[in-house]
Protein backbone atom coordinates (compact mmCIF):
# COMPACT_ATOMS: atom_id res chain seq x y z
CA UNK A 1 0.00 0.00 0.00
CA UNK A 2 1.38 3.17 -0.72
CA UNK A 3 1.45 5.84 1.64
CA UNK A 4 -1.73 8.27 1.21
CA UNK A 5 -2.10 11.63 2.07
CA UNK A 6 -5.77 12.12 2.49
CA UNK A 7 -8.51 14.97 2.67
CA UNK A 8 -10.49 15.58 5.85
CA UNK A 9 -14.18 13.94 4.52
CA UNK A 10 -16.11 16.07 7.38
CA UNK A 11 -18.14 12.92 7.39
CA UNK A 12 -20.14 12.31 11.14
CA UNK A 13 -18.49 9.93 13.02
CA UNK A 14 -20.74 6.05 13.00
CA UNK A 15 -22.62 6.30 16.13
CA UNK A 16 -20.92 2.51 16.91
CA UNK A 17 -17.90 4.47 17.59
CA UNK A 18 -16.58 5.03 20.65
CA UNK A 19 -17.28 8.78 22.17
CA UNK A 20 -14.43 11.08 23.30
CA UNK A 21 -14.56 10.66 26.47
CA UNK A 22 -14.36 6.79 26.46
CA UNK A 23 -11.20 7.23 24.19
CA UNK A 24 -9.03 9.30 26.49
CA UNK A 25 -9.84 7.14 29.14
CA UNK A 26 -8.62 3.90 27.38
CA UNK A 27 -5.87 6.18 26.28
CA UNK A 28 -5.00 7.20 29.65
CA UNK A 29 -4.77 3.44 30.74
CA UNK A 30 -2.81 2.54 27.72
CA UNK A 31 -0.24 5.41 28.73
CA UNK A 32 0.00 4.27 32.39
CA UNK A 33 0.66 0.38 31.08
CA UNK A 34 2.89 1.58 29.00
CA UNK A 35 4.39 3.40 31.49
CA UNK A 36 4.98 0.24 33.43
CA UNK A 37 6.54 -1.51 30.41
CA UNK A 38 3.45 -2.98 28.83
CA UNK A 39 4.67 -3.10 25.13
CA UNK A 40 0.89 -4.57 24.40
CA UNK A 41 -0.19 -1.29 25.83
CA UNK A 42 2.45 0.62 23.95
CA UNK A 43 0.77 -1.12 20.54
CA UNK A 44 -2.00 0.44 20.99
CA UNK A 45 -1.11 3.80 21.59
CA UNK A 46 1.40 3.33 18.36
CA UNK A 47 -2.06 2.23 16.38
CA UNK A 48 -4.06 4.98 17.70
CA UNK A 49 -1.25 7.28 16.63
CA UNK A 50 1.13 6.19 14.17
CA UNK A 51 -1.15 8.05 11.35
CA UNK A 52 -1.38 11.29 12.67
CA UNK A 53 2.74 11.06 13.81
CA UNK A 54 3.90 9.66 10.53
CA UNK A 55 1.90 12.19 8.76
CA UNK A 56 4.00 15.23 10.93
CA UNK A 57 7.08 13.50 10.17
CA UNK A 58 6.01 13.36 6.02
CA UNK A 59 5.45 17.01 5.60
CA UNK A 60 8.07 17.95 8.23
CA UNK A 61 11.00 15.83 6.31
CA UNK A 62 9.18 15.90 2.49
CA UNK A 63 10.27 12.03 1.71
CA UNK A 64 8.20 9.05 2.76
CA UNK A 65 11.57 6.74 3.56
CA UNK A 66 12.60 9.46 5.81
CA UNK A 67 9.39 10.03 7.64
CA UNK A 68 9.39 6.36 8.39
CA UNK A 69 12.75 6.45 9.40
CA UNK A 70 11.63 9.02 11.82
CA UNK A 71 8.30 7.90 12.78
CA UNK A 72 10.23 4.48 14.09
CA UNK A 73 12.55 6.34 16.01
CA UNK A 74 10.01 9.07 17.40
CA UNK A 75 7.96 6.21 19.15
CA UNK A 76 11.40 4.19 19.86
CA UNK A 77 12.35 7.49 21.72
CA UNK A 78 9.06 8.12 23.49
CA UNK A 79 9.09 4.67 25.03
CA UNK A 80 12.27 5.32 26.90
CA UNK A 81 10.54 8.64 27.20
CA UNK A 82 7.42 7.71 28.86
CA UNK A 83 8.11 8.08 32.59
CA UNK A 84 8.87 11.68 31.56
CA UNK A 85 4.85 12.03 30.16
CA UNK A 86 2.88 13.35 33.67
CA UNK A 87 -0.28 14.05 31.56
CA UNK A 88 0.14 17.62 31.97
CA UNK A 89 -0.93 17.81 27.79
CA UNK A 90 -2.49 15.47 25.58
CA UNK A 91 -0.76 12.53 25.10
CA UNK A 92 -0.93 13.13 21.50
CA UNK A 93 0.48 16.33 21.67
CA UNK A 94 3.53 15.05 23.91
CA UNK A 95 4.19 12.49 21.10
CA UNK A 96 4.33 14.93 18.27
CA UNK A 97 7.08 17.60 20.33
CA UNK A 98 8.88 14.16 20.72
CA UNK A 99 8.55 12.99 16.36
CA UNK A 100 9.48 17.14 15.72
CA UNK A 101 12.51 16.89 18.39
CA UNK A 102 12.77 13.49 16.34
CA UNK A 103 12.98 15.22 13.04
CA UNK A 104 15.13 18.11 14.06
CA UNK A 105 17.90 16.03 15.77
CA UNK A 106 18.06 13.69 12.28
CA UNK A 107 18.02 16.67 10.24
CA UNK A 108 20.93 18.00 12.58
CA UNK A 109 22.68 15.10 12.08
CA UNK A 110 23.05 14.99 8.46
CA UNK A 111 24.52 18.55 7.18
CA UNK A 112 23.18 17.52 3.73
CA UNK A 113 19.73 16.44 4.53
CA UNK A 114 18.13 18.63 2.01
CA UNK A 115 20.26 17.71 -0.77
CA UNK A 116 20.23 14.05 0.32
CA UNK A 117 16.36 14.99 0.46
CA UNK A 118 15.72 16.71 -2.82
CA UNK A 119 17.90 14.16 -4.34
CA UNK A 120 15.72 11.11 -2.60
CA UNK A 121 12.58 12.55 -3.49
CA UNK A 122 13.29 13.43 -6.92
CA UNK A 123 13.16 9.43 -7.91
CA UNK A 124 10.81 8.43 -5.19
CA UNK A 125 7.12 8.10 -6.15
CA UNK A 126 5.38 10.67 -5.22
CA UNK A 127 2.43 9.65 -2.79
CA UNK A 128 -0.73 8.89 -4.04
CA UNK A 129 -3.04 11.53 -3.14
CA UNK A 130 -6.83 10.09 -2.22
CA UNK A 131 -9.80 12.50 -3.73
CA UNK A 132 -9.58 14.60 -6.76
CA UNK A 133 -8.88 17.82 -5.49
CA UNK A 134 -6.43 18.96 -7.50
CA UNK A 135 -6.03 22.18 -5.46
CA UNK A 136 -4.97 20.21 -2.12
CA UNK A 137 -2.43 17.93 -4.51
CA UNK A 138 -0.89 21.62 -5.70
CA UNK A 139 -0.95 22.89 -1.66
CA UNK A 140 0.84 19.94 -1.26
CA UNK A 141 3.92 19.43 -3.69
CA UNK A 142 3.91 23.51 -3.03
CA UNK A 143 4.74 22.62 1.03
CA UNK A 144 7.24 20.13 0.31
CA UNK A 145 9.07 22.45 -2.03
CA UNK A 146 9.23 24.97 0.66
CA UNK A 147 12.43 26.12 2.61
CA UNK A 148 12.52 23.73 5.73
CA UNK A 149 12.11 26.18 8.67
CA UNK A 150 9.14 28.02 6.77
CA UNK A 151 7.68 24.44 6.21
CA UNK A 152 8.13 23.31 9.71
CA UNK A 153 6.23 26.24 10.81
CA UNK A 154 3.37 25.98 8.10
CA UNK A 155 2.79 22.35 8.35
CA UNK A 156 2.68 22.61 12.70
CA UNK A 157 0.73 26.17 12.34
CA UNK A 158 -1.66 25.95 9.45
CA UNK A 159 -2.03 22.16 9.29
CA UNK A 160 -1.39 20.69 12.31
CA UNK A 161 -3.29 23.93 14.12
CA UNK A 162 -0.67 24.41 17.10
CA UNK A 163 -0.43 28.17 18.09
CA UNK A 164 2.83 29.91 17.27
CA UNK A 165 3.75 29.74 20.78
CA UNK A 166 3.68 25.94 20.53
CA UNK A 167 5.23 25.94 17.61
CA UNK A 168 8.10 27.96 18.74
CA UNK A 169 8.06 25.48 21.74
CA UNK A 170 8.25 22.25 19.97
CA UNK A 171 10.71 23.79 17.23
CA UNK A 172 13.04 25.34 19.64
CA UNK A 173 12.56 29.15 18.27
CA UNK A 174 10.98 32.33 19.54
CA UNK A 175 7.46 32.98 19.11
CA UNK A 176 7.92 36.19 16.64
CA UNK A 177 10.26 33.66 14.55
CA UNK A 178 7.32 31.37 13.96
CA UNK A 179 5.35 34.16 13.06
CA UNK A 180 7.95 35.33 10.40
CA UNK A 181 8.58 32.32 9.37
CA UNK A 182 4.79 31.40 8.65
CA UNK A 183 4.37 34.64 6.68
CA UNK A 184 7.03 33.80 4.36
CA UNK A 185 5.92 30.28 3.85
CA UNK A 186 2.33 32.06 2.85
CA UNK A 187 4.36 34.59 0.44
CA UNK A 188 6.20 31.81 -1.01
CA UNK A 189 3.38 29.28 -1.07
CA UNK A 190 1.15 31.86 -3.12
CA UNK A 191 3.91 32.67 -5.95
CA UNK A 192 4.11 29.05 -6.47
CA UNK A 193 0.43 28.43 -6.39
CA UNK A 194 -0.32 31.40 -8.66
CA UNK A 195 2.52 30.19 -10.80
CA UNK A 196 1.52 26.73 -11.29
CA UNK A 197 -2.75 28.25 -11.94
CA UNK A 198 -1.15 31.01 -14.27
CA UNK B 1 -3.81 41.82 -8.47
CA UNK B 2 -4.41 44.51 -5.55
CA UNK B 3 -4.63 44.23 -1.55
CA UNK B 4 -7.89 42.48 -1.71
CA UNK B 5 -7.05 39.73 -3.75
CA UNK B 6 -3.96 38.86 -1.95
CA UNK B 7 -5.64 39.07 1.12
CA UNK B 8 -8.49 36.78 -0.39
CA UNK B 9 -5.81 34.43 -1.81
CA UNK B 10 -4.07 34.24 1.57
CA UNK B 11 -7.36 33.70 3.26
CA UNK B 12 -8.05 30.81 0.98
CA UNK B 13 -4.45 29.43 1.00
CA UNK B 14 -4.85 28.74 4.89
CA UNK B 15 -8.33 27.78 4.57
CA UNK B 16 -7.01 25.12 2.14
CA UNK B 17 -4.44 24.09 4.37
CA UNK B 18 -6.58 23.56 7.37
CA UNK B 19 -8.47 21.28 4.84
CA UNK B 20 -5.79 19.01 4.61
CA UNK B 21 -5.48 15.29 6.80
CA UNK B 22 -3.37 15.30 9.36
CA UNK B 23 -3.24 11.59 9.06
CA UNK B 24 -1.05 9.97 6.80
CA UNK B 25 -1.20 6.05 6.37
CA UNK B 26 2.54 4.45 5.91
CA UNK B 27 3.20 2.77 3.00
CA UNK B 28 3.64 -0.41 5.74
CA UNK B 29 3.49 -1.14 8.95
CA UNK B 30 5.99 -0.16 11.29
CA UNK B 31 5.61 -1.79 14.07
CA UNK B 32 7.73 -4.99 14.53
CA UNK B 33 10.73 -2.58 14.15
CA UNK B 34 10.06 -0.74 17.15
CA UNK B 35 8.96 -3.63 19.23
CA UNK B 36 12.07 -5.13 18.01
CA UNK B 37 13.40 -2.03 19.23
CA UNK B 38 11.88 -1.73 22.59
CA UNK B 39 11.73 -4.89 23.15
CA UNK B 40 15.77 -5.61 23.58
CA UNK B 41 17.52 -6.00 26.29
CA UNK B 42 18.71 -2.62 27.78
CA UNK B 43 22.27 -1.68 27.73
CA UNK B 44 24.25 -1.55 30.70
CA UNK B 45 23.10 2.39 31.80
CA UNK B 46 26.50 4.43 30.77
CA UNK B 47 26.04 7.69 32.68
CA UNK B 48 27.88 10.68 31.13
CA UNK B 49 28.57 11.96 33.83
CA UNK B 50 30.72 8.99 35.08
CA UNK B 51 32.21 8.55 31.85
CA UNK B 52 33.59 12.48 31.75
CA UNK B 53 34.75 11.96 35.60
CA UNK B 54 36.48 8.71 34.51
CA UNK B 55 38.88 10.61 32.11
CA UNK B 56 38.61 13.64 34.01
CA UNK B 57 40.83 11.26 36.68
CA UNK B 58 42.64 9.61 34.40
CA UNK B 59 44.10 12.33 32.75
CA UNK B 60 44.98 14.17 36.24
CA UNK B 61 46.57 10.87 37.38
CA UNK B 62 48.13 10.74 34.07
CA UNK B 63 50.11 14.38 34.02
CA UNK B 64 50.70 13.91 37.47
CA UNK B 65 52.22 10.66 37.89
CA UNK B 66 53.82 11.59 34.12
CA UNK B 67 55.12 14.71 35.77
CA UNK B 68 56.82 13.37 39.03
CA UNK B 69 58.58 10.78 37.41
CA UNK B 70 59.90 13.04 34.50
CA UNK B 71 61.19 15.19 37.53
CA UNK B 72 62.47 12.35 39.94
CA UNK B 73 64.83 10.75 37.23
CA UNK B 74 65.82 13.65 35.80
CA UNK B 75 66.30 14.59 39.58
CA UNK B 76 68.50 11.20 39.90
CA UNK B 77 70.61 11.49 37.19
CA UNK B 78 72.13 15.09 38.04
CA UNK B 79 72.53 14.20 41.54
CA UNK B 80 75.77 12.60 42.91
CA UNK B 81 74.53 12.32 46.21
CA UNK B 82 73.05 8.71 47.25
CA UNK B 83 69.38 8.94 47.13
CA UNK B 84 67.52 7.83 49.95
CA UNK B 85 66.54 4.34 49.66
CA UNK B 86 62.63 3.56 50.75
CA UNK B 87 61.58 7.15 52.21
CA UNK B 88 61.43 9.08 48.84
CA UNK B 89 58.00 9.11 47.06
CA UNK B 90 57.73 6.98 44.34
CA UNK B 91 55.95 8.27 40.96
CA UNK B 92 54.75 5.57 38.45
CA UNK B 93 57.09 4.76 35.28
CA UNK B 94 55.45 2.42 32.28
CA UNK B 95 56.94 0.07 30.04
CA UNK B 96 55.58 1.27 26.92
CA UNK B 97 54.36 5.26 27.65
CA UNK B 98 51.31 3.54 27.28
CA UNK B 99 47.94 4.17 29.61
CA UNK B 100 44.77 2.50 27.86
CA UNK B 101 44.02 2.77 24.75
CA UNK B 102 43.01 6.43 25.16
CA UNK B 103 46.23 8.19 26.87
CA UNK B 104 50.05 8.00 25.57
CA UNK B 105 52.89 9.65 28.03
CA UNK B 106 54.67 12.44 26.98
CA UNK B 107 58.15 12.40 24.98
CA UNK B 108 59.85 14.41 27.99
CA UNK B 109 58.53 11.54 30.69
CA UNK B 110 59.73 8.90 27.96
CA UNK B 111 63.03 10.63 27.76
CA UNK B 112 63.37 10.36 31.62
CA UNK B 113 62.40 6.67 32.04
CA UNK B 114 64.49 5.24 29.54
CA UNK B 115 67.71 6.73 31.06
CA UNK B 116 66.30 5.41 34.63
CA UNK B 117 66.21 1.99 32.72
CA UNK B 118 68.92 2.06 31.35
CA UNK B 119 70.88 2.92 34.33
CA UNK B 120 69.03 0.58 36.19
CA UNK B 121 70.71 -2.31 33.05
CA UNK B 122 74.00 -0.93 34.41
CA UNK B 123 73.74 -1.11 37.92
CA UNK B 124 72.68 -4.74 37.45
CA UNK B 125 75.58 -6.04 35.86
CA UNK B 126 77.42 -5.11 39.68
CA UNK B 127 74.87 -7.47 41.44
CA UNK B 128 75.72 -11.25 42.75
CA UNK B 129 74.06 -13.39 39.37
CA UNK B 130 70.84 -14.76 42.25
CA UNK B 131 70.30 -11.21 43.11
CA UNK B 132 70.06 -10.06 39.30
CA UNK B 133 68.32 -12.83 38.27
CA UNK B 134 65.33 -12.03 40.93
CA UNK B 135 65.34 -8.27 40.31
CA UNK B 136 64.73 -9.16 36.30
CA UNK B 137 62.45 -11.84 37.48
CA UNK B 138 60.24 -9.37 39.24
CA UNK B 139 60.49 -6.73 36.83
CA UNK B 140 59.11 -8.73 34.41
CA UNK B 141 56.32 -9.62 36.44
CA UNK B 142 55.65 -5.80 37.00
CA UNK B 143 56.21 -5.28 33.31
CA UNK B 144 53.41 -8.29 32.15
CA UNK B 145 51.06 -6.88 34.52
CA UNK B 146 51.13 -3.13 32.64
CA UNK B 147 50.79 -5.37 29.60
CA UNK B 148 47.76 -7.27 30.96
CA UNK B 149 45.92 -3.91 32.79
CA UNK B 150 46.74 -1.84 29.76
CA UNK B 151 44.38 -4.72 27.98
CA UNK B 152 42.05 -4.85 29.94
CA UNK B 153 41.87 -0.62 30.24
CA UNK B 154 41.65 -0.59 26.14
CA UNK B 155 38.46 -2.85 26.44
CA UNK B 156 37.01 -0.53 29.70
CA UNK B 157 38.79 2.63 29.08
CA UNK B 158 36.95 4.39 31.78
CA UNK B 159 37.49 2.13 34.58
CA UNK B 160 38.60 3.99 37.41
CA UNK B 161 39.63 1.01 39.18
CA UNK B 162 41.89 -0.13 36.59
CA UNK B 163 43.36 3.20 36.08
CA UNK B 164 44.44 3.02 39.48
CA UNK B 165 46.13 -0.39 39.60
CA UNK B 166 48.29 0.49 36.33
CA UNK B 167 49.65 3.50 38.14
CA UNK B 168 50.31 1.23 41.20
CA UNK B 169 51.98 -1.48 39.12
CA UNK B 170 53.74 1.73 37.60
CA UNK B 171 54.87 3.01 40.91
CA UNK B 172 55.44 -0.74 41.93
CA UNK B 173 58.37 -0.42 39.16
CA UNK B 174 59.68 2.43 39.71
CA UNK B 175 60.02 1.56 43.37
CA UNK B 176 61.80 -1.40 42.38
CA UNK B 177 64.15 0.08 39.69
CA UNK B 178 65.07 3.04 42.09
CA UNK B 179 65.91 0.59 44.78
CA UNK B 180 68.32 -1.14 42.39
CA UNK B 181 70.06 2.18 41.58
CA UNK B 182 69.97 3.35 45.00
CA UNK B 183 71.48 -0.11 46.35
CA UNK B 184 74.04 -0.69 43.46
CA UNK B 185 75.40 3.24 43.83
CA UNK B 186 75.28 2.72 48.24
CA UNK B 187 77.79 -0.04 47.08
CA UNK B 188 79.67 1.42 44.66
CA UNK B 189 80.50 4.06 47.47
CA UNK B 190 81.41 1.46 49.74
CA UNK B 191 83.51 -0.44 47.73
CA UNK B 192 85.32 2.42 46.79
CA UNK B 193 86.10 3.24 50.54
Amino acid sequence: MQAQLTKKTGDSEPESRPNVAEVENDESRWVRLAQAADSRAFEKLYRAHVNKVYGLCLRMTGNPSEAEDCTQDAFIQAWNQLSRFRGDSAFGTWLHRVAVNTVLGRMRKSRREQDRIRAVSDVAPRPELMGDDGELQDLEQAINELPSGARHVFVLNAVYGYSHSETGDMLGIAEGTSKAQLSRARRLLAQQLKMESA
Amino acid sequence: MNVDDDTRFDEELMARAAKLDASVEPSRDLWPEIATAINAPARPNRSVWNSVWAQAAAVLLLVGGSSGVTYLTMKDGSDSALPMIGTQELVFTPVSGSFGSQYSLGPDYQDARRELASRVEERLENLAPETREDVRTNLESIRQAIEDINRALAEEPDSVLLQELLLDTYRDELSLMNKVDGITRAAMRRGDI
